[in-house]
This record gives structure tokens, C-alpha cells and sequence, in this order.
């Protein structure tokens, strides 16, 4: 099981502190005798952006309603704030905002009304927030809930779980507004970000997961799979380099720093080029080339290679 | 963070429906009295009947009965039936020709039941002439009364059809539960379950609510709908009671008191409604529940009366407690029935919040 990586948190210390604002320990929930999630240990910094990645299924909406005390744990502890997340969830949610992946609004209510009667609820005063978000994402506040289309009544919920969240938003599966939207809703996060606010979402957009994200979490079958810095998920990416020479050459020539995972057979070169592309590209013209072929391992195959549990052994398994 | 708000909520998004249903309650409760001089004359003419048939007894035992009754014109022969229930469910013929008087010996001790009918070709049914019984303390309707199967609806008292009191207690609180429970019941699954099967219930407990406010909430809501419901109940009553000048046969202060007997009734079939969208979280399933619990409830408390051994029966069901004949009849408010609903309505809701607290919300 990966631990969070305190080191890859320090280096990043210009945005992100120490003090965890999420803690979920050793957290198991079964349904019945199929596992949601099991075992699963994650760290939320203040101030970070942390993704929750996985295929369907793999139990991430099960760890955030399980944060959110919308279904009980099997075992295993979450503390969110210091505070217990069972025992002390009222004063929890009243500092977090939350987006649910799947979520119906009251019907025949105009937008604002609704948002309002929520605002009500959380006892707090956020009216000029709610409709600067709303202006923003270009939501009308005097439509009828009950109107409104898919992506409408995403921005409904979106708006939601940034007015009343203070210090925490949790958010799951926020993907599904048009491209030009969904941009300006990564700004606004961003900006929620800088203002000291944690994010912590799940998603399957490993796009956004790239643009928005500080961390990423790795979930499968239930268990957590790696936890890292996406700077340094990135640095994992590269270029696969396949050459064909007449000779045969000796591959201690193309040992540069930031390459690996160097092999030949029959004449045929793979290596894995991270950093110095110039050095190999220099190192391979010295010889007769007969084939060449270069491909970009992306954060997407890496990511692909995670979910399918390529990666898991690696790391030190599950 | 008020509490209320969940509440005023749900009066704010379901007055439409909520106020019709309440027309409806009012032109039902405004109406039934309305019906009373009618039901009342034509019941009249009917008893009347009676004194077409004339029965002589025996001075002594032994000795013999004479019955007789008018000729009817267009009758073609005459049939008495002879029953010892006024129900005349069982019946022997007695008698069947053209006379119009027979004699036959008393041969029996307990009260029997004579049904003259006439027959005739232009009409194939035979009608009735007039019954008449060998003790003639009481009228036949009352009779009917003491069968097991009807004394379940009046509580085992003497009810008569023909004041305004055993009317309106007979043929509208009799059936008001129908009307009212049924609605409190559908309503209180509806508003908990709804937002189970909407999705909405991720959102609602975002906000920093305990399912023990959200719950308490619903209940005040219900709470509330309950009482304008009876209010309407009582003023569609007192001024159908006005309109046919019956205010002094049946006080605008009994119609108050045996109507706001129902409001903790109709909180337990709420409390009911509640605990079990919260346990199956479905409205179809919560409903058939909670309507299958009403029924029951009316099942036990009319069995109940059927014999003494069955009694118990009524004590476990909630329409014993709602004794508003206690108040149209005898005068008497129970307040001590009145307590027993809240408290049981309470502990469901208590109960209710328990099982929420330890469920899980289904995505």
C-alpha cells in the first residue's frame, strides 16, 4: 500500500501546508460481502487540489460519502478538520461543500430560490457569491429547476458546493459542462485554491485531473493503488525509442541520465528516454540506422497502466 | 440553520396540492350534513312502514300469533319470511297465498322477525310491506346495530339514524379516516421517500443538517398538514351543521373537540409513514405499508367488537383511541386517549430517527 509521499508535499510548500485537512485511516466499507473500499489510508493537505482517480466501480464515491458520513463505515477512522467524520458531521459539513456525482433538485422552484433555501441551511451569507458563481458559469438564477438542462442543472450543483464550502470541497465527477465552461469552473477552482480552500475530487477526466490537480489518488477494486505528485507522475512519462542498426553496438553508449530501461535484441535498440532526447539522439546517429521509431508514453498510458494494475507490483503492491 | 426551514419548505413547494385536497375535504365535510333531512325523512317513511304490518301476541305461552297487514292493489299473493335477526339474512318462509292475515302457534321464547312482502306479476321482485318483531322496544335500524358485524362502527353504543348526531358520526366520521389518513399516509411516505428516489438527499445532508432535524422537520410538516386538514374538517362540519339549523343538536364545540381527537391519529399513521420510508426508502413500498397499517388497525378495531373474547383486539388499534362517539354521544373528551397517540407518535418518530441514523443514504 502507497503512503502518501510527505517529500513530493514539502517540495511543492510554496501553495500547500502540512496540516491535513482530510485523514482517512485503514478505511473498509462492505456492502454485504462485496467490498466497496478496503484498507484505504489518504491524506488531504490544506490547500491542495487532490484528485481522485479510478475505473467505475473502484470505490471512489463510496470514500467520499464515507467522509461525508452519507453511509456508515465498516471500519477504519476518518477525521476531517481534527474532528470525527461520523461523530462530529454537522460541524464538518458546516465548512464543506460538496458536489454528489449523481443528485436531483427541488422541483418548480426558480434556481435561486432553491440555492437560497440551501444557503439557509448551512446558516451562512453567501448570497453575492452565489450569484457571481453563477454569473460566471453563466447560470440563471430565475430559471425553474425543474427546466433546466443536463449541464444547467450541473452548474445548479456546482454553484452549490462552492458558495457554502469554506474551507473544504469535496466534489464527484464534476465533469460534464461544455469545454469553454468547464475551463472557467478549473479558474474557479484555482482561485478557491488560492484563497486556502482544499479541493479534493474524483474523476475520470484524466485531462482535468493534469490541469487542475496538485496530487493524484489511484483507486482499484477498492484499494488505493499509489498516491504522487503529479509533477512527478509527469517526470514518469517519456519517449519509448525503438532503433534497427546494421551492427550490432554496445548499449553502455546510450547510458545517459534520466534514460532507462535500455535493451537490444537482434539489433533492435528499446530504450525509454525521460531527459537528455538530445544525448541519444546524438549517441544513435553515430551508427548506420536501418529503422527508427519513437512513440510518447503519456500520463494517459501511465494512468491506463495504473487502472489495469500494471504499475501495482512496482510500487509495492496492494 | 432555523429549524423549520425543511419544513416550511415542503408547505412552500406543496400548498397546490395541499390546497386542493383541502376543498375537497371541505366540500365532503360541508356536504354529509346537507344529506341529514332527506336520509332523515325517507327513514322515516320507512319505519313507518312497520305500522302496515300488525302482529297480536298470545296473552300466555302456548298460544297463538295473529299477523296481519294492509292489502297492497296491484299485489297478485303475499309472502311472510320469519327470521330471529333483524338482518333477515336467514330467513324460512313462513307463509305464502293470498290472504292477508295468518294465525300460528307460539312455539318459540326468543325475539323473532316477520318480513310481509307482496308479490305481484307487474313487478317481478316481490316488495316489502313492513317488518315487524314479537319485542318492539326499539326500532329495526337499532337492531341492526347490535349485529357484531356493525357494532364495530359505533363502539357498541345506541346510535340513531334519526338525530343529527348519529347520522354525521355514522356516515362521516365513520369514513373520514379513508379520506384523511390515507392522504396523511401517502403524504408522509412521499415527502421522506421522494427524496430518497430523487436524489436528493446527497445534497440535503451536504448542509450541515442531522438526520434527526431532517426527520423531526418532516414531522412538524406532517404535523401541520394534519391540523389544517382537521381545521378545514371542522369548518366544512360546523357550517354544513348551520346550514340545515342542526347547531343545537350538535354543537359547534363537540364538532372542535371530536375532530381534533383525530390530529394525534392522524400523527401516528405520519409517524408510521415516516419510519417506514426511512426503513424501505421507496414510496411504493412505504405506502402499501403504511396504507396495509391503517387498514389493519381498522380491521382489528371492528373485529374487536365483534364478541367480548376479541376485545384486546381494539386496544392495540389506534381507532379506539379516536372515540369521538365519546364526545358527539356522551359529552366526554378522553383526554388520557389523546395522550397515548402523541406518546406512541413520538416514540415512532424516535424510533424512526434511530434506524436513520444507523442507515445508509443508497446512491
Amino acid at each position: 500500500m502507497s503512503k502518501p509521499k510527505q517529500g513530493s508535499v514539502r517540495e511543492r510548500g510554496d501553495t500547500i501546508s502540512q496540516e491535513k485537512v482530510i485523514e482517512i485511516k485503514n478505511l473498509t466499507k462492505m456492502y454485504g460481502n462485496h467490498v466497496g473500499v478496503k484498507d484505504l489510508n489518504l491524506s488531504v493537505y490544506r490547500g491542495e487540489i487532490m484528485g481522485f482517480l479510478g475505473p467505475n466501480g473502484a470505490g471512489k464515491t463510496t470514500t467520499i460519502r464515507s467522509c461525508l458520513a452519507l453511509i456508515a463505515k465498516t471500519a477504519g477512522e476518518i477525521t476531517i478538520f481534527g474532528l470525527d467524520s461520523h461523530r462530529d458531521s454537522v460541524a464538518i459539513r458546516k465548512k464543506t461543500g460538496y458536489l454528489p456525482g449523481d443528485f436531483g433538485l427541488i422541483p418548480s422552484v426558480k434556481v435561486r430560490f432553491y440555492l437560497k433555501y440551501l444557503l439557509s441551511l448551512s446558516g451562512c451569507d453567501s448570497t453575492k457569491k452565489m450569484v457571481s458563481l453563477a454569473e460566471r458559469l453563466q447560470l440563471d438564477l430565475d430559471r425553474k429547476t425543474n427546466e433546466l438542462s443536463k449541464g444547467n442543472k450541473l452548474k445548479v450543483g456546482i454553484v452549490q458546493s462552492l458558495m457554502a464550502g469554506e474551507d473544504l470541497i469535496i466534489l464527484d465527477e464534476p465533469s460534464g459542462l461544455d469545454p469553454l465552461m468547464q475551463q472557467e469552473y478549473y479558474r474557479i477552482l484555482h482561485e478557491e485554491k488560492k484563497r486556502g480552500k482544499t479541493i479534493f475530487m474524483s474523476s475520470h477526466n484524466l485531462a482535468e485531473v493534469e490541469s487542475v490537480c496538485d496530487r493524484v489518488a489511484i483507486i482499484r477494486n477498492g484499494q488505493l493503488v499509489v498516491v504522487e505528485d503529479i509533477r512527478v507522475l509527469q517526470e514518469k512519462t517519456g519517449k519509448v525509442l525503438e532503433v534497427e542498426f546494421r551492427d550490432t553496438v554496445n548499449i553502455d553508449e546510450f547510458k545517459f541520465e534520466g534514460v532507462g530501461g535500455i535493451r537490444q535484441d537482434n539489433g533492435r535498440l528499446v530504450l525509454t528516454i525521460h531527459e537528455n532526447l538530445d544525448s541519444v539522439i546524438k549517441a544513435v546517429s553515430n551508427h548506420q540506422i536501418l529503422n527508427m521509431n519513437l512513440k510518447t508514453y503519456s500520463l494517459e498510458q501511465l494512468f491506463l497502466k495504473y487502472y489495469a494494475g500494471g504499475e501495482t507490483d512496482e510500487r509495492g503492491g496492494a | 440553520m432555523m429549524f423549520g426551514r425543511i419544513a416550511f419548505m415542503e408547505l412552500k413547494t406543496g400548498w397546490k396540492g395541499l390546497l386542493i385536497f383541502g376543498l375537497l375535504v371541505l366540500v365532503i365535510s360541508a356536504g354529509i350534513p346537507l344529506i341529514f333531512p332527506t336520509y332523515r325523512d325517507s327513514l322515516i317513511e320507512e319505519l313507518e312502514g312497520a305500522s302496515k304490518v300488525h302482529l297480536e301476541l298470545p296473552v300466555q305461552q302456548g298460544g297463538m300469533i295473529t299477523l296481519s297487514w294492509e292489502p297492497v292493489d296491484t299485489a297478485t299473493g303475499y309472502m311472510v319470511l320469519e327470521d330471529n335477526r333483524s338482518s333477515m339474512v336467514t330467513p324460512k318462509l313462513k307463509y305464502m297465498g293470498n290472504e292477508t292475515s295468518i294465525s300460528f302457534e307460539k312455539d318459540f321464547e326468543e325475539k323473532r322477525y316477520y318480513a310481509v312482502m307482496a308479490v305481484s306479476d307487474e313487478t317481478s321482485e316481490p316488495f316489502l310491506i313492513g317488518i315487524t318483531a314479537t319485542e318492539k322496544d326499539e326500532d329495526p335500524f337499532q337492531e341492526l346495530l347490535k349485529n357484531p358485524a356493525y357494532a364495530g362502527f359505533t363502539g357498541g353504543r345506541n346510535i340513531s339514524m334519526l338525530e343529527v348526531k348519529g347520522f354525521v358520526a355514522l356516515e362521516y366520521y365513520g369514513w373520514s379516516w379513508i379520506l384523511t389518513g390515507l392522504f396523511i399516509a401517502y403524504l408522509s411516505v412521499s415527502l421522506i421517500a421522494s427524496d430518497f428516489e430523487n436524489k436528493r438527499m446527497d445534497v440535503m445532508f451536504s448542509a450541515p443538517i442531522s438526520r434527526r432535524r431532517y426527520l423531526l422537520e418532516k414531522f412538524t410538516a406532517m404535523s401541520f398538514i394534519a391540523l389544517f386538514i382537521v381545521l378545514i374538517q371542522i369548518a366544512g362540519l360546523i357550517s354544513g351543521l348551520a346550514s340545515i339549523n342542526a347547531l343545537n343538536e350538535f354543537s359547534a364545540n363537540a364538532v372542535l373537540l371530536s375532530l381534533i381527537g383525530s390530529l394525534p391519529f392522524l400523527m401516528v399513521i405520519a409517524a408510521v409513514g415516516i419510519a417506514t420510508a426511512v426503513l424501505f426508502q421507496k414510496v411504493r413500498t412505504g405506502m402499501g405499508i403504511t396504507f396495509a397499517f391503517v387498514f389493519a388497525e381498522f380491521f382489528l378495531y371492528t373485529f374487536g367488537g365483534f364478541s367480548k373474547s376479541l376485545e384486546w383486539m381494539k386496544t392495540i388499534s389506534i381507532f379506539k383511541y379516536w372515540d369521538y362517539f365519546s364526545v358527539i354521544i356522551d359529552d366526554l373528551f378522553k383526554g388520557g386517549d389523546f395522550l397515548i397517540l402523541i406518546v406512541l407518535a413520538i416514540a415512532l418518530v424516535i424510533t424512526a430517527i434511530r434506524v436513520f441514523q444507523k442507515k445508509d443514504i443508497p446512491t
